[in-house]
């Protein structure tokens, strides 16, 4: 057992610190929370700057081969998120950078890697991720938009939703049936489309709090060359699995978090209540002890995904285990946090809202974590199917 | 990073489990728990050939010279198989030896420790059974050469079998609890000392410890008058690794007995583990464990690097207190029945996770001082 950082990984992370610790001071007042950029214009702009300014290091190409001028190692990419995580920095996009690149990288032809990667690596262009439908949810592989091969083009119809980005995005990647008559899981093709295309229209859905983080995507007729494809005709669903793949190990989230509990420390040390300080308060300190405590084992097991995904290895368990835990942990951080603030703790961001009204949002966003990725209840599925070995569900 | 053990690790981890499951069976567990004694002197003379007791004591004083990471290796196979005895106890005692002991009580006391000729145990609680300095008032007062102890000690591991009794004691009252404690090396046998075993969860041995008129070398005593304060947090913090480490390794015996019966078990026509309400609470079980996990081996491997790890080890032991009794319930729980009758060896892990949890401090004591340690004033 090792967890030290070697010398050259020390100066690395504090490039990585001191950039993002530069970006923080640029951020707009209305940025709260990573999901804002999707639904405030002046935190997507923001986005698009960071993105610029990490593309210039080379840090959105980070573990990638040197021949798709990527740079660094896998170790790096998690010094990287610890870092953008504790400032709150966005600029690397999750479905492009963070999903698709590492899957293309493994499953698409070189023609589609020299086409889609190099943009990606310098922050041009934004993806939305397609998957889920009205009827396919946690069953994607029941879906039913169809992309029809004709000549070389697939033609799109059919709906899908709760498409984070898709409003903002240039391109998305997504699942389609090919072959309606093929059973299931054999009949799906992953496929890349530009947004723009004509027949595609997308409609911001509003979120809990009124906001618009994500949308639903109409397909009428939508013409897609064939070329755009990844892995092999009919055959999406492995690929759906390997980006799942790559899915976060939680360490931006984490880390966020981790911010989250200095400043409500500090908030703590200096706010009273009943004539004396809410850190003296016993139950306030046990109570967010206990929330550093399970925050440290989430770090814990965070490191070991990266460890397991350093070596190329399966982390299918840990991944899911990590994804549930810090999820899960996010939803009790909101609830610790808002009962700390007491009535502030339900005050948007404005002039009377504790700690930029972070805590209010984090009351309603919790649940894009727990929910989205695969549910935490398919993840606990799959830790009991594929790791513990129990009878499948039929 | 690398989190992985090293091949030193897993040559340690494989030899400590086979001999563990052919010498410590649970029908021996049960037969100790019954027992006066509460540890086999036989098994225990065995594990000092393998060298155990001395694993982290430097070669120069008669141990194997591993490091702390080592140890948690071997602890989580001890956890495995619940074996009863002082060998933690024993163990935990080297530490304030070797960082608080002058050369002539590491030169006396080690090499025996090494060998399995002595068995030490740690006498700190009392009446107010609370693991911070205000429990403290078993006093200890000067006289000539000596000390003289009174006073009586609580909760103390298998103190009736132990050689000798690291005794926390307060020589003054000073301007804060912290000051003005000392600790003896108190030999069991010396006059004025009795003992009686307390019937407790686990079975697990625990002692009260009656102190009158006990006369204790000045040269016993470990580290500096009034200044031992420092020394019991060492203990408790390397300690409450160490415990931990056990922990996981019950923890993870506990999930794979579980998984393992849910596959055999038929019920309407089908095991029972084919249930989802029962997959996701074995899931969540898995979830526990790997996350407990983790963090033990974090705080573990700073403590081995010498790293200031209070905070790490506090929350590992507040944490895994947790996991280990709520997992070893749900043990029970997904077992049914079956697994409430004392027979059944699941049981005996979920005793012992109420055992585990008071060691070297239970969850509110270590809360605190990671409340202290995030920055609560």
């Amino acid at each position: 057992m090792d967890l030290s950082l070697t010398d050259e990984q020390k100066v690395r992370k504090q490039e990585f610190d001191d950039t993002c610790k530069e970006l923080e001071k640029k951020k707009p007042p209305s940025f709260v929370g990573f999901e804002t950029i999707y639904e405030v214009d002046e935190c997507w702009e923001y986005n698009l700057y960071c993105a610029k300014e990490f593309a210039k290091k080379g840090w959105l190409a980070l573990g990638w081969p040197p021949e798709y001028a990527g740079k660094g190692d896998m170790m790096d990419r998690v010094l990287f998120a610890e870092a953008r995580g504790y400032y709150g920095i966005p600029g690397v996009d999750i479905f492009g950078v963070q999903m698709l690149a590492p899957t293309l990288l493994q499953a698409a032809s070189e023609e589609i890697k020299r086409e889609f990667l190099p943009p990606i690596a310098r922050g041009e262009v934004m993806w939305c991720e397609l998957w889920s439908e009205p009827n396919a949810g946690s069953d994607l592989a029941s879906l039913s938009t169809t992309a029809i091969k004709k000549g070389d083009e697939y033609i799109i119809n059919g709906q899908k939703t709760w498409n984070t980005g898709a409003h903002k995005a240039d391109w998305g990647f997504g699942v389609f049936k090919t072959d309606p008559t093929a059973r299931k899981h054999h009949n799906i093709t992953f496929l890349l489309h530009d947004m723009k295309t004509p027949g595609i229209t997308v409609r911001p859905i509003p979120y809990l709090d009124g906001h618009a983080p994500y949308a639903e995507v109409y397909f009428d007729d939508v013409h897609v060359p064939a070329k755009n494809i990844v892995g092999q005709e009919h055959e999406g669903w492995a690929v759906v699995n390997l980006l799942a793949g790559f899915e976060r190990s939680g360490i931006n989230e984490i880390m966020s978090m981790i911010r989250g509990l200095e400043q409500l420390v500090t908030f703590c040390n200096e706010t009273k209540r009943h004539g004396q300080l809410l850190a003296k308060n016993p139950l306030v300190r046990n109570r967010l002890a206990e929330l550093a405590c399970e925050l440290e084992a989430a770090r814990a097991l965070a490191y070991r995904v990266a460890d397991l995904q350093n070596r190329n290895e399966m982390s299918l368990m840990d991944a899911s285990a990590g994804k549930i835990f810090f999820s899960e942990l996010g939803e009790r951080f909101a609830f610790l946090a808002t009962d700390i603030l007491g009535p502030y703790g339900q005050v948007k961001t404005s002039r009377w809202a504790p700690l930029d009204g972070l805590w209010e949002k984090m009351f309603h966003e919790h649940f894009i974590t727990t929910v989205s990725m695969g549910t935490n209840e398919i993840q606990r599925n799959i830790i009991a199917w594929y790791g513990l070995g129990l009878p499948r569900m039929r | 990073m690398d989190l992985r053990f090293t091949e030193t690790q897993e040559i340690l981890k494989k030899m400590a489990r086979d001999f563990l499951t052919t010498e410590c069976p649970k029908t021996l567990v049960r037969k100790l728990e019954q027992s006066e004694e509460g540890y086999s002197p036989e098994l225990w003379k065995k594990m000092a050939e393998l060298g155990w007791m001395g694993l982290i004591i430097p070669e120069e004083y008669g141990g194997m010279g591993y490091t702390f990471q080592d140890l948690v290796v071997l602890l989580e196979e001890i956890g495995r198989n619940i074996l009863p005895g002082p060998l933690i106890a024993t163990i935990a005692n080297t530490f304030p030896i070797l960082e608080a002991g002058t050369e002539e009580q590491k030169k006396e006391l080690l090499p025996k420790i090494a060998q399995g000729e002595l068995i030490f145990t740690t006498a700190l609680l009392e009446g107010d059974g609370v693991f911070d300095a205000s429990g403290i008032a078993v006093k200890a007062t000067p006289k000539g050469d000596d000390f003289i102890i009174n006073g009586t000690k609580l909760f103390v591991e298998m103190a009736h079998v132990a050689n000798y009794i690291l005794c926390v004691t307060r020589t003054k009252d000073g301007t804060s609890p912290e000051k003005g404690i000392t600790l003896f090396i108190v030999d069991s046998t010396t006059p004025g000392i009795s003992c009686e075993v307390m019937p407790t969860t686990a079975a697990d041995k625990l002692c009260e410890v009656r102190f009158k008129d006990v006369n204790v070398p000045k040269k016993n005593m470990l580290g500096k008058i009034d200044e031992g304060w420092p020394i019991v947090e060492m203990l408790l913090r390397k300690g409450a690794i160490a415990k931990c480490a056990e922990s996981i390794g019950a923890i993870e015996t506990c999930v794979e007995m579980t998984v393992a019966y849910s596959k055999e078990r038929v019920q309407y026509e089908r095991p029972i583990g084919a249930f989802q309400a029962l997959q996701h609470i074995m899931a969540d079980m898995w979830t526990a464990m790997e996350t407990s996990r983790y963090l033990v081996y974090e705080a573990a491997w700073m403590e081995s690097e010498g790293l200031p790890c209070a905070k790490e080890a506090s929350m590992a032991k507040a944490y895994v207190n947790e996991v280990y009794k709520n997992l070893s319930k749900w043990a029970v729980r997904v077992h049914g029945a079956i697994a409430t009758s004392a027979d059944h060896d699941i049981p005996l892990y979920y005793r012992r996770s109420k055992a585990a949890d008071i060691a070297f401090g239970g969850t509110d004591f270590h809360r605190e001082i990671v409340a202290q340690k995030i920055g609560l004033v």
